[in-house]
Order: structure tokens, then sequence, then C-alpha cells
């Protein structure tokens, strides 16, 4: 078993128009599109903000990295699938999937396009104060790192003859014991080290403090949010008078 | 036997380029090379925690391509950099249980063991209390346990000597001259030259996933330029003998021991007295 998907949510430095926007516009379409998707539970109006999604991970040459981040869900597919169409309905079953898909995808370029030393002036440009804004985008930055780390886990669990896949939903819960427990361990120790090494280097020692780079809301950004606003206000339209929308909006599995 | 292995990550970096090894059984084998020259890859394919993307690894004449993870574990166990990556249990008695539970082996057995086992490691006393609260030398300690109690016949370490002050260096030093006595084959990847100048019969020395040099580890270090690529230092003891050639003091550069420098020094101080 590979951890190597959550490599899929790893800041990569590319030169898209993705990549250019303005961490908060960012910010406002990861949150856009999460709302939009827990608007819904149909599989035709969730399909078709899913689609509206394919053109940004095209225009941001991120493709490759959005797959591999949708295929470390399958497992979650899978569970999701069937429990929903044991307990409810096959049609439903597939409507939470691409809902997942949805808030997974938009989160997924988000945290592939925003350099955590921007996300931190964003936030602090949004009156956050500094030592969230900082203790936030360290959280960010820390992803790849508990990502490898939990690699490292498993690699040593398995050396002394753990095995990942036990049959029975309890075993399977015990079974997860000898992973989280060195990653959570493993995570405080290093928690731990970073404060220490921070007030070391008087961290929080002046109110008043000056900051290297500067980020700026362009044009570009502006037309981008509010292209993300008129989505949302349409997709709330369309959710308010549901009733009234042509019927292939309702669709669904006949089981 | 590691036969034109190749190991290319999904992100496209290529960590191993055709490796040629043989390893015998019994051996005592050092790895040593710069860091990212992909030595912690090369043991993570020999118990297939990773797949080579090119190239066999045999073991015995088998192929071990297609082998589990929990086959070969059985095989070879590898002792990681961290101990706390395998720490997870309420007691160090629990700790060593977890690693014999997947053996198969009888209730009784497995009591035996881990008492055979804190008792050869010391840590007898501190079989209740949990291996979180243990020091870094001690849950080095124990985690080296945690596999030795497997008794697989392959004994990997990765940088076994991170960390320890001398006297669990000294402990270690016993532990894997004890292993390597009842036939063990032994693989040590380490950074501390002098640890494996004066210890590792055999080194093999890696560089951007190339094995650059095999060979008898004394003999690697009298090649300065080839050390030098390895970022490497030459130990203490090397530089010495070299430092007394240099002065005129004549054959010091063929001394490999402590006790060969103290010899020599000896004979040469009394022949300078008598002189």
């Amino acid at each position: 078993m590979s951890l190597e998907f959550l490599n899929a949510f790893k800041f990569m430095k590319k030169d898209s128009f993705f990549h250019n926007l303005d961490p908060r516009s960012k910010l406002i379409f990861a949150i856009i599109y999460t709302i939009s998707a827990l608007l819904f539970k149909q599989i035709v109006p969730l399909l078709i903000i899913f689609i509206s999604l394919i053109p940004l991970i095209l225009f941001g040459k991120l493709f490759k990295q959005w797959v591999k981040s949708i295929r470390g869900l399958s497992f979650l597919i899978i569970f999701i699938v069937l429990l929903n169409t044991l307990f409810l309905s096959l049609s439903f079953a597939i409507a939470m999937i691409i809902r997942i898909l949805i808030m997974v995808s938009a989160f997924s370029l988000f945290f592939l396009t925003v350099d955590p030393n921007d996300l931190a002036l964003s936030l602090i440009s949004m009156k956050v104060p500094y030592e969230f804004a900082f203790s936030f985008s360290l959280a960010f930055r820390f992803v790849p790192t508990i990502a490898k780390e939990a690699q490292n886990i498993l690699d040593a669990q398995q050396s002394r003859g753990y095995e990942m896949q036990k049959k029975g939903l309890i075993s399977q819960i015990k079974n997860l014991f000898p992973l989280l427990i060195p990653l959570i361990v493993c995570s405080i120790r290093r928690a731990f080290n970073v404060a220490e090494a921070l007030e070391s280097r008087a961290f929080g020692s002046r109110k008043e403090r000056s900051f290297y780079y500067s980020i700026k809301y362009s044009l570009k950004d502006w037309i981008f949010t509010i292209y993300l606003l008129f989505i949302l206000v349409l997709f709330i339209v369309v959710r308010i008078n549901f009733n009234i929308m042509p019927e292939f909006l309702t669709w669904s599995f006949p089981v | 036997m590691i036969k034109e292995m190749g190991y290319i990550y999904p992100s496209g970096t290529e960590a191993l380029k055709c490796i040629n090894l043989n390893i015998f059984k019994g051996e005592l084998l050092g790895i040593m090379g710069k860091n990212g020259a992909g030595k912690t890859t090369l043991i993570r394919t020999l118990n297939g925690l990773i797949r080579p993307t090119s190239g066999n690894i045999f073991i015995e004449n088998e192929n071990i391509n297609k082998k589990t993870i929990a086959t070969m574990s059985q095989k070879i166990g590898i002792v990681f950099q961290n101990p706390f990556h395998q720490l997870f249990s309420n007691s160090i008695e629990d700790e060593i249980k977890f690693s014999l539970k997947s053996l198969n082996l009888s209730k009784e057995e497995i009591q035996i063991r881990i008492n055979k086992t804190l008792h050869e490691f010391n840590l007898e006393k501190y079989r209740k209390r949990s291996p979180l609260n243990l020091s870094g030398g001690e849950s080095k300690k124990l985690a080296i346990a945690s596999i030795i109690c497997r008794d697989p016949e392959v004994l990997i370490f990765d940088e076994p000597t991170l960390g320890q002050d001398e006297k669990e260096m000294e402990f270690f030093i016993n532990i894997i001259n004890r292993e390597k006595k009842k036939g063990k084959t032994i693989i040590i990847i380490t950074h501390n030259t002098e640890f494996s100048y004066n210890h590792l019969p055999r080194t093999i020395l890696m560089t951007d996933g190339e094995i650059i040099a095999d060979g008898p580890t004394k003999k690697l270090f009298e090649n300065e330029t080839l050390i030098s690529r390895t970022y490497l230092i030459i130990p203490q003891i090397r530089r010495f003998c070299l430092a007394m050639q240099k002065l005129g003091l004549q054959n010091a550069d063929k001394l490999t021991s402590n006790d060969s420098v103290v010899k020599y020094l000896k004979n040469y101080m009394q022949n300078k007295l008598l002189t």
C-alpha cells in the first residue's frame, strides 16, 4: 500500500492561469464549490458542477495530480457506494460520490496551487492575526511531511509483519492503531520542536512586523471572483426553484 | 543477488540505476554514501516495500519481485532510522509481542521469546513501561529488539549509530557481533566512517543511485578521491597514520587499527631512545 496519493495535495510551482491567481480568490473558489456541492443531492446538477471544474483543472496543468488525489479516494468511494446502495439507493450513492469528488477536487486545486507563504500573507491581509495565519500556513506546509512520515511508519510496521488488509470492520479499525499512534506521537513531538525553534527565534516578540513579499488582488482575480459569485447565485436560484426546473435535472437511476 | 535493478519514483526521480550486487550469507556489509544517494531506497526494495521498476532481486536463487511484504519480512527485518515510527503499544513487552504475533507462534513460544529479548537487550526493568517514554537511545534499542526477536535471516539497519552515545554504540556493536556469530546476514547503512572503518569488513559506496565502489572497507578508505565523491570523511585513525607518514614515519600509512598504531609508536619510541 502506498500513501503516494497524499502528494496530490502538495504545492507545485507552475506557470498557469490558476497558479497565477491570488490565494484569496482560490480560497473563495474552493469554498464556493464546496457550498455548491452541498446545495444538491441529485446526480445531474452535481454532475454539472463537477464538469464545470474540469476546464480549471486542465488550464491549471494539474490533470495528473488531480487523478492521483481522486485515485486515493477509491477505498472511500467503494465504502460510500456499498453503504448508501444498501441502506438508501444507488442514485443517492452516486450523487454523494460526485459531491465528494467536487469538494476534494476544489481543495486539491487549492492546495496544489497555493504557496504556503502566500497563504499566510493572504490571511494577514484578511485581518487574521499573524500568529493564527502563520500557524495555519505551517500546518498546510506540513501536509506532505506528514504524508511522508505516514509512509515511513507503514514501512517500519510492515517490516515487522504488520498487514494492512484484515477482514472485519473491528479488526480493520484496530489495525489502524500501529499507524495512527506513531503518526500522532511524531506529529506532537514535531509540533513541540517547531514551537521551541520559533520561540528561540523570538517569534511574537513584537506586535508589528515587516514582510518581504506582498500580494495583490489583480483584475483577473476580480473577474474570477465575480464569475464564482455568479455561479454561486445561479446554483442557489436553481436550488430554490428546483421544483420548476426542467425534469432532466431530477433524473435518477430506476433502482 | 541484485541484478541490473533500477527504481524510478512515481514523481519521475531515478533513485536507483542498474544496481548489480552480490550479498553473501552470513556477511556483514556496510552501505555508505551522501544523502539522497539511494541507500534507503535500495534496502526498501529488499523486502518488497517498493518494487524495482527494472531488474530483479534473487534470494537463494528465488526471484522475490512478486513476493509479498509479509512473506519477505519473515526473512528480512529492517530497523528504520526513527524508532518512534514503529512504537505504539502500551508497554515494551507488548511492543515485542506485536512483532511476534504475525509469526503464528504458540503463546508459550511468544512468552519465551519476549523474556529472552528483554533480557538480551537489558530492557527487563522497563517491561511494563510505555515505549513512548523511553529516551532516544533506549527507544532505538527497543526498535532493534522488536526486529531481532522475529529471528529473520537478514538484518538491515538504517543509520543505527545516529544519536547513540558511546555506551549505546558499544552495546549495538555487541549485538551485531552476536547476530553475526549466529550466521545472520547483516546490512548496515551508515554515515559514521569511524564505525564502518573499525567494524564493517565490506562496504559499498553509493552516489546518485549508483554503486561507485564495492570492496573491503579499509581498502576503500585508502582512495581519497573516491571518498570525497561520497561526501564522507576519512576516519581519524587513517588521517593520523597519513599525518605520521608525512612526518617521515615509514609505513605508517599501512596501519589500520588503534592497536597497530600503539604498537608501531611504542616500537618507534623504543628505537628512538636506543639511538
